[in-house]
């Protein structure tokens, strides 16, 4: 403490500079500085990659629906998608279409609860879609609320260090105070730098992930029908 | 999530990048060291007693003061408008430049020819000629002793007038533009008012909102206003925190000492004998009347505000 007071004193002059104002600030302020700027770069990744996920998702599912719906047979769709990774609704249908084959492979073919069986994989396959579509997204979320609170801490703790070098100095002489202060609000600049992209992403990609899977519970409870109708034609 | 993570730092980067180099090092601001002035505080009774008082002693007064102000006066400056000070500020040229000017009226026609002829119609509107030339020889000193420090140069100073000096002696009528001495011009346009010497302590409790600051009440007139008042009270004895149940109460008087209006209770209170407290209160302002109170200072007590404090009131 008594060092950083020392340095903010003998620099009267204000170097309200980028690096200047980091290379000044209190440890604790640089640990804030660099825990927010890490937290920036981590959420920008998720923004990045969650931007692609979803823009892929929404295109593979418009690319099998149009497949689905072109009056191919399901048995040939499943050939082909069967060995593949799958994802979204492909992922859907095929499970469903392996629940249905598999309960048709054996001699005595189970008919009876195949529609319940049929409803649950494709309920879990949804279930495991929209975690994929979801994961990391937390992340955002706390970022979003916590970054702002980080920023603020670092710059009460700026505030603090001009109070200091007021009471060291014996002045309140804008010198002395303004790096101190100008430290902090860096701390809150920052940390609303790195919340508010985090908050509107979060936000974006929440309704995206609930369109998806509105989408593909549609699309489920469709093939469902279908599937049921055949089971039923067949029983 | 690779790519992601690699765009992110990239941006991060290029923007750290692009922040060092479009934005260029603040301006370093220096502070210039400002200078502590000295302040005095002076109770603003003070002030308006200076204002105010009698003119005989107001001018014996400004002129003790004068040495000690003009001590700490600032440099001479550039006469902007020497015609204009000139009219209050005959006092100090009159004395000592009468010998000198007199010769050459020249330089400032306007300034010298009036200090010269006669002392005491220039003053015009102003103070007590006759007690200006009093004054007049302490201040005329300063001025001469900014040039020399001695009371010799006063020669020297006055040859150089003479001739070539009419710039020195132009500084000088605006240096006393903020001279004391036009203050007591200004001050004895006022009218005697009745003075009060003897300095009383204004009681936070009792005073008056029309701020008359020429009249006020004297201690022993606000003590007995107050004890007058005291006798009428009963304070709420057996409420709970009784102590504490101040009440303020502002009311006006007639000139005959009557109250005039209804009292109004100024301050409120969460205790519930509260209430009955301040009808307590207003009912001791009522009942103590008519309240014989000096005439001559109606002025003062025409509004009061008393504090009827448990505590006080009851000698606890």
């Amino acid at each position: 403490m008594e060092t950083l007071v020392q340095s903010t004193l003998a620099a009267p002059e204000g170097d309200i500079s980028f690096f200047s104002l980091f290379w000044q600030a209190h440890i604790v302020v640089k640990i804030v500085m660099v825990g927010l700027l890490a937290a920036s770069v981590w959420c920008w990744a998720i923004i990045v990659d969650k931007v692609l996920l979803m823009g892929r998702t929404r295109r593979q599912m418009s690319r099998f629906e149009t497949v689905f719906w072109s009056g191919q047979s399901l048995e040939e769709l499943y050939g082909t998608l069967h060995n593949r990774v799958n994802h979204s609704m492909a992922a859907l249908f095929v499970a469903a279409m392996r629940e249905w084959k598999r309960s048709h492979e054996g001699a005595k073919p189970a008919i009876g609860s195949l529609q319940q069986r049929i409803d649950r994989v494709m309920d879990v396959t949804i279930q495991r879609e929209a975690e994929r579509l979801e994961s990391r997204l937390l992340i955002l979320a706390t970022v979003g609320s916590a970054a702002p609170f980080i920023g603020l801490f670092g710059t009460v703790w700026g505030i603090m260090t001009a109070f200091q070098a007021i009471a060291a100095s014996e002045s309140t002489n804008l010198a002395v105070v303004a790096p101190g202060i100008a430290e902090a609000l860096f701390a809150t600049a920052l940390g609303l730098l790195a919340a508010i992209p985090a908050v509107i992403a979060y936000n974006k990609f929440a309704s995206d992930v609930g369109k998806a899977v509105a989408r593909m519970e549609g699309f489920a409870d469709e093939f469902s029908a279908i599937l049921s109708r055949q089971i039923d034609e067949r029983g | 999530m690779r790519a992601g993570l690699i765009a992110s730092l990239a941006g991060h980067s290029v923007i750290l990048v692009w922040g060092l180099i479009a934005l260029p090092d603040a301006e370093s601001f220096s502070v210039p060291q400002v200078e502590s002035l000295p302040v005095d505080l002076i109770p603003v009774e003070e002030f308006t007693q200076l204002r105010l008082g009698e003119r005989t002693a107001e001018i014996r007064d400004v002129a003790a003061l004068q040495p000690s102000e003009t001590e700490a006066e600032e440099p001479p400056q550039p006469a902007d408008k020497p015609g204009e000070s000139n009219v209050q500020q005959p006092t100090p040229p009159t004395p000592s430049p009468a010998p000198t000017p007199a010769p050459e009226p020249e330089p400032v026609p306007v300034a010298e020819p009036e200090p010269a002829t006669e002392p005491e119609p220039a003053p015009a509107p102003e103070p007590v000629p006759a007690e200006t030339a009093e004054p007049a020889p302490a201040p005329e000193p300063e001025p001469q002793q900014e040039a020399a420090p001695e009371p010799q140069p006063i020669v020297t100073s006055a040859t150089p007038k003479s001739k070539p000096k009419p710039p020195q002696r132009a500084p000088e009528p605006p240096k006393d533009d903020f001279d004391s001495t036009q203050i007591a011009a200004l001050l004895n346009k006022v009218e005697p008012a009745e003075q009060e010497g003897n300095a009383s302590q204004q009681d936070a409790a009792l005073g008056s909102r029309q701020g008359a600051q020429n009249v006020r009440m004297s201690q022993s007139e606000l003590d007995a206003l107050r004890g007058q008042v005291a006798q009428c009270w009963n304070p709420p004895v057996g409420a709970v925190g009784a102590e504490d149940l101040k009440v303020r109460v502002r009311f006006n008087l007639s000139q005959n000492g009557e109250v005039a209006g209804s009292p109004e209770v100024l301050n409120s209170n969460g205790n519930p004998a509260f209430g009955a407290a301040s009808s307590s209160a207003v009912r001791a302002v009522m009942r103590c009347q008519p309240y014989s109170l000096p005439i001559a200072k109606y002025e003062a007590w025409q509004e009061v505000i008393i504090n009827f404090d448990p505590r006080e009131m009851l000698g606890g």
